[in-house]
């Protein structure tokens, strides 16, 4: 009788305990929108992720085997590249534009600052292809991955599959991807009422609400969308953004509204990484503007704040630092996956 | 159960499930590609009378999708999952085996050339989908429907190259095309593709390359519906 009195919760946990396609492994915060990427076409399972976190940890993505994902996105700066303005590649080679965070992943449409890639499974290619980044092709890839120690048994745990082939090996750095999930700042904790902002940090959130909100969007803090945010085009790059992928003259100088969560660990801002402090953010907000055809029309009346208002925005900012995230053991290097090859 | 057992039983059982069972219908299309008159031989030199000059094709490679047959207008089969990767230089590419459980009456064909919209932003697919068939373009996510490349000494490039890669799922710049061919009700089709009938209308000391979804890759990508014919 208690068996079954299990089996029948079990049953119900397993119906509607979790959201469609979501399990252990990924839960939608509270009071967030629903996910965007389709669990059900790549079911996280622990085997997968591990094996996605190997790969993405692992130089031998890169064409010369000294390149990984990890060496622009480490995880103590949000899976950026802390202080580099552009992305490093092989061969010393330097890209054109700041390697972007990665988290909170399966919220979003599409990837990239102009949105050239439109699904997380395929994010992985551009990187692996560029010639600036990791200067590879995924059918090599493949081919390496197939002959090295450590990988056949791995897919094979993961996929039940030993012929290694590209889309489960995207789909495998997609997993561990989708795990980067970042929703525990102090931010987050006021919201559930389990803690309360400081004055200044009321203040600043006050001030972020009229402000900034419309394009950084709460619980994200991005909405998704492209705007000219006012940046001057630099003229070594003559980088327009969105307009390149769309060919429309209305998406000129459009890039993707980041993220703001743990802002504090992810300077450089901006595409191109031209900001180094987040006070040098504020003071391009109030006082740095561009004007042109295509400005962000939130952007086209001027934004006036003090400079002690500025100051309590930033410290609200850093209330969206989440170091749960940032230290999160389950997404740091895979050291015993990787000692345990070593060994043999 | 040992774990090789299981494995060799699962193949089995895969294998059973894929081939076709005694009762049902192959039908069987076998892609000709061909340069005017003559069967396409890759890296060979033709005379093209269009373009006054000797040309070559060193890559003619694309999706074939949405298989369909029709009778009447009606559509009275459909291929299910139905993406296959055509390349001149793969023999066994150039033939696709339709499986059905009873044999259809029809008197049209219908396929897509390209890949569909749904499928492009359906991330990451396996077999001819899979993006190590370097039919998937990596710097802008999509599929390329149709490669067609070689060499043309009217062409002011390296090595006289040309190399057309047309693709794009997005409007303005589609590019997947649907063509209809009337046939007889036959268990072995021939389709012909004539490379010259495309490279006929490229000016190649003009255009020598599309490598991205333009208003240049829909507007050569319309000439495909017209280098299919059924022989």
């Amino acid at each position: 009788m208690k068996n079954k009195h299990f089996l029948f919760s079990l049953i119900i946990v397993f119906l509607f305990g979790f959201k469609a396609g979501e399990n252990k492994f990924f839960t939608t915060p509270k009071n967030w929108p629903k996910p965007i990427y389709d669990f059900s076409k790549n079911p996280l399972t622990e085997e997968k992720i591990e094996l996605g976190r190997a790969l993405f940890y692992d130089p031998i993505l890169s064409a010369d085997n000294t390149i990984s994902c990890a060496s622009c996105h480490s995880q103590y700066s949000a899976f950026t590249h802390i202080d580099h303005a552009l992305s490093h590649g092989i061969g010393d080679s330097i890209g054109t534009r700041n390697s972007p965070v990665l988290m909170n992943l399966a919220w979003q449409k599409s990837f990239m600052w102009d949105g050239a890639i439109n699904h997380l499974d395929m994010q992985a290619l551009a990187p692996i292809s560029h010639p600036d980044e990791m200067g590879e092709k995924i059918e090599h890839v493949t081919y390496k991955l197939q002959r090295s120690a450590l990988y056949p048994s791995l897919f094979l745990k993961a996929f039940k599959d030993s012929v290694i082939t590209g889309e489960i090996t995207l789909k495998a750095i997609a997993q561990f991807m989708l795990t980067l999930v970042s929703a525990n700042s102090k931010y987050d904790s006021v919201m559930s009422k389990q803690a309360v902002f400081t004055e200044q940090e009321q203040n600043g959130y006050q001030l972020f609400q009229k402000n900034c909100n419309s394009c950084h969007a709460e619980p994200l803090f991005t909405n998704g969308l492209f705007e000219n945010n006012g940046l001057t085009v630099d003229a070594t790059l003559n980088d327009f953004g969105r307009m390149k992928i769309t060919q429309k003259s209305d998406d000129s100088l459009k890039f993707k509204v980041p993220t703001l969560r743990n802002i504090e660990f992810s300077y450089p801002y901006m595409h191109d990484g031209r900001l180094k402090k987040l006070g040098d953010v504020l003071k391009h907000y109030t006082s740095g503007i561009h004007q042109s055809k295509t400005l962000a029309k939130q952007l086209q009346n001027p934004i006036i704040l003090s400079s002690n208002e500025r100051v309590d925005i930033i410290a609200f900012l850093l209330t969206l630092s989440d170091k749960e995230f940032l230290f999160n053991p389950s997404f740091s290097y895979p050291k015993n996956i990787f000692n345990s090859t070593a060994n043999k | 159960m040992n774990l090789r057992f299981t494995v060799i039983l699962l193949l089995i059982i895969c294998r059973v499930n894929i081939s076709a069972s005694q009762n049902d219908e192959v039908l069987t299309l076998q892609f000709n590609p061909i340069f005017g008159k003559e069967a396409l031989v890759l890296s060979k030199s033709y005379f093209s009378k269009n373009n006054n000059d000797s040309i070559q094709i060193d890559v003619l490679r694309f999706y074939i999708s949405d298989i369909e047959l029709l009778l009447n207008g009606e559509i009275v089969w459909k291929e299910l999952n139905s993406f296959h990767l055509v390349d001149a230089s793969v023999i066994s590419s150039l033939q696709i085996n339709l499986i059905s459980s009873s044999k259809p009456i029809f008197d049209k064909l219908k396929f897509n050339v390209g890949i569909d919209s749904i499928t492009n932003v359906a991330g990451a697919m396996g077999g001819d989908l899979d993006p190590t068939k370097g039919m998937y373009w990596t710097w802008q996510s999509g599929y390329i429907n149709f490669k067609l490349e070689g060499k043309s000494k009217v062409c002011n490039t390296r090595n006289n190259e040309f190399t057309f890669h047309l693709g794009g799922y997005k409007y303005p710049y589609n590019t997947l095309q649907s063509v209809f061919l009337n046939t007889n009700n036959s268990n072995e089709l021939n389709i012909v593709i004539n490379a010259e009938e495309m490279i006929s209308k490229i000016n190649l000391s003009k255009q020598n390359h599309i490598m991205s979804p333009s208003k240049e890759a829909v507007l050569l990508s319309n000439e495909l519906t017209r280098i299919f014919s059924v022989q």
